[in-house]
């Protein structure tokens, strides 16, 4: 099994929702996002360039299937899953030496908690499993683990009101993410940096 | 002190020149220096402490920058660490002629910097406490993992390759067990150096680290640096009468490192070249290098580097204080390029559209991407650079109590 992404950058209308979906589920602390929402325009959000073109993309960790971080971590704390082809953060193992942050192409998508986490509400929201946050160690998105080893699809695709995001079994040709890829054009970040992404763009 | 120092070189055979400034050596000054290294250990320590209770997000490194001042001092004191066994092993390794007595300070200052070395790691880690989990789950993989194995057999070695040379003199070890233990020395150190450079050039995500070249330069950096700080503490133990040293070794030294400084500037200029030339991704990194952010480092280096040569190969300039010049010009110059590649490397993002930023994402986030990036994407904090001074604290501390106890100068049978 070889989880993967495609998200229909036709439908994705920039609101910003994949982000919070991702943030409640995962009860991230404040000021930390693990799915971002880029403009592809001007030189800030929500602005378009000077021709007037204006593209959203979302992103968050690629989930490569050749992965820049695990091959750095020097005690194993990120892995690549077998079963799922997902790459993996371990908190309790993570030693904090930032060496993942500083090989991953995809600037910003590895998330340090700097400090004592904290959270504007005093009650932990989303996934009850999903894996408690810890000072210094780096986290990033897990295609919401936690929901997918139960069977049910990642925060962030659920709640996407362009229904923009398809999600499933790359390594299965009949699933749906994998018949869009085989049908319609995409794209992948980076694709230079050989690090093959499990992510699809779909143009 | 003055006992320990007598009670020293009582015990073994000196010549009379040596042992007449020696007991000069010392005395008040070292015991002050001492307590002021003591004092700044401690208070690194108490910084250390500050850092972990309160947060990494004391420091000014960020998301998007993960690294600082501690990874480059890191880089910085494994070349430094070098010099100090290289200018010490290869002569004896090859059996050429060696630069009089300063063979066992030099090992000690590369001893000393080793040690610093693995301190700033150690001060950079979130969870040092999980320090233990590097053995447990080593993988293997991983250029860090690497680095720390050779890094630790590099400092055993380092004091085995000294106790060597102390018992020679005693006559319990063999001149050629001794040769064997340098050349072995030798390859480690060059080995710590390139497995450091891999670090970063192994990563593929930055273009600036990305180069095949970065283990020789390191290399080169190291003999550098290394060779300049040698140069230092023999022209600086001279000046205190701790050993004599003739001139015609000094200037063999200073040759030395006028030329490693060429060889340093020459894979700098190379490197450029070929970054440059295509006009790429790459030129963007020449520019940022030569009239971006970090142009005050690279003339610093380039232009320090230039006339600590100058002074080298210049016979008139080869004067003590020159000379002392030129090494600090040399040290401060590989100290600029060290922070060069590290901030370099995190100067230029792959993803730059505008998107949420926070506090965490970089230091100057309140100004989105374009302001994150617009000055240097990371400056050190005051606790970050008290912090550094107290690791540094710790390496004068070892070096200082090495130069007070241990029997560290020539004698008759150094060679």
């Amino acid at each position: 099994m070889h989880y993967g992404m495609a998200i229909d950058l036709k439908h994705c209308i920039g609101c910003q929702t994949c982000a919070f979906a991702c943030k409640v589920a995962n009860n991230l602390p404040n000021d930390v996002w693990w799915n971002r929402v880029f403009t592809d325009g001007g030189p800030v959000i929500d602005t378009t360039s000077e021709d007037g073109r204006k593209e959203y993309f979302p992103m968050a960790c690629q989930h490569c299937e050749n992965p820049a971080c695990v091959k750095v971590c020097p005690v194993g704390a990120t892995y690549r899953d077998l079963e799922t082809g997902v790459v993996r953060q371990d908190y309790d193992k993570c030693i904090g030496c930032r060496m993942c942050m500083a090989a991953c192409p995809y600037t910003g998508v590895r998330s340090f908690n700097w400090e004592e986490p904290q959270y504007h509400m005093d009650f932990a929201t989303g996934d009850s499993d999903a894996a408690p946050h810890q000072k210094h160690v780096v986290e990033k998105c897990t295609f919401c683990y936690q929901r997918t080893s139960q069977g049910k699809d990642p925060a962030c695709m659920v709640l996407c009101p362009g229904r923009a995001r398809f999600w499933g079994d790359l390594d299965d040709p009949d699933s749906e993410v994998s018949q869009l890829i085989s049908k319609r054009e995409y794209k992948q970040l980076l694709p230079e940096q050989g690090t093959r992404p499990s992510v699809y763009y779909l143009l | 002190m003055t006992e320990n120092v007598q009670a020293s070189s009582s015990s073994r055979v000196s010549s009379p020149s040596t042992s007449a400034r020696t007991a000069r050596f010392g005395g008040r000054g070292l015991n002050i220096a001492i307590v002021v290294a003591a004092v700044l250990t401690i208070l690194g320590l108490v910084l250390w402490g500050i850092q972990l209770t309160g947060g990494l997000v004391q420091t000014g490194m960020r998301n998007f920058d993960s690294w600082g001042l501690y990874i480059t001092c890191f880089m910085f004191l494994v070349g430094l660490s070098a010099g100090g066994l290289i200018i010490s092993s290869i002569p004896r390794a090859f059996g050429m002629k060696g630069f009089g007595g300063i063979s066992k300070v030099a090992v000690w200052t590369s001893i000393c910097c080793t040690v610093l070395a693995i301190g700033f790691v150690v001060v950079d880690l979130g969870q040092p406490l999980r320090l233990w989990e590097l053995f447990a789950y080593s993988n293997l993989g991983s250029p860090l993992m690497w680095d720390i194995i050779v890094l630790f057999v590099y400092l055993i070695l380092s004091i085995v390759y000294l106790w060597a040379q102390v018992r020679h003199e005693a006559g319990k070890v063999s001149a050629t067990a001794l040769r064997v233990v340098s050349f072995i020395a030798l390859v480690c150190a060059v080995l710590v150096h390139s497995v450091t450079a891999w670090i970063f050039s192994l990563q593929q995500a930055h273009d600036m680290w990305h180069t095949a070249l970065m283990a020789p330069w390191f290399v080169s950096s190291a003999l550098v640096c290394g060779t300049a700080l040698v140069l230092i503490v023999v022209v600086a133990l001279r000046a205190a009468g701790y050993l004599a040293v003739d001139q015609a070794n000094v200037v063999k030294m200073a040759k030395l490192l006028g030329a490693f400084v060429c060889v340093d500037l020459y894979f700098f200029a190379c490197d450029l070249l070929t970054e440059g030339f295509p006009g790429g991704e790459g030129a963007n990194v020449v520019a940022m290098l030569t009239s971006g952010p970090l142009a005050p480092f690279f003339w610093v280096e380039v232009i320090g580097c230039i006339i600590a040569a100058a002074i080298c190969f210049v016979p008139s300039l080869r004067k003590n204080a020159a000379l002392v010049i030129a090494g600090i010009l040399a040290i401060v110059g590989i100290f600029c390029k060290r922070a060069q590649l590290l901030v370099g490397g995190f100067q230029i993002p792959n993803i730059d559209y505008p998107a949420v930023m926070t506090q965490y994402s970089a230091t100057n986030w309140s100004d989105g991407m374009a302001g994150a990036y617009a000055g240097l994407v990371y400056w050190p904090t005051p606790l970050e650079f008290g912090i550094a001074l107290g690791v540094t604290g710790l390496g004068a501390l070892i070096l200082l109590l090495g130069l007070k106890f241990l029997p560290l100068q020539p004698t008759e049978r150094t060679e």
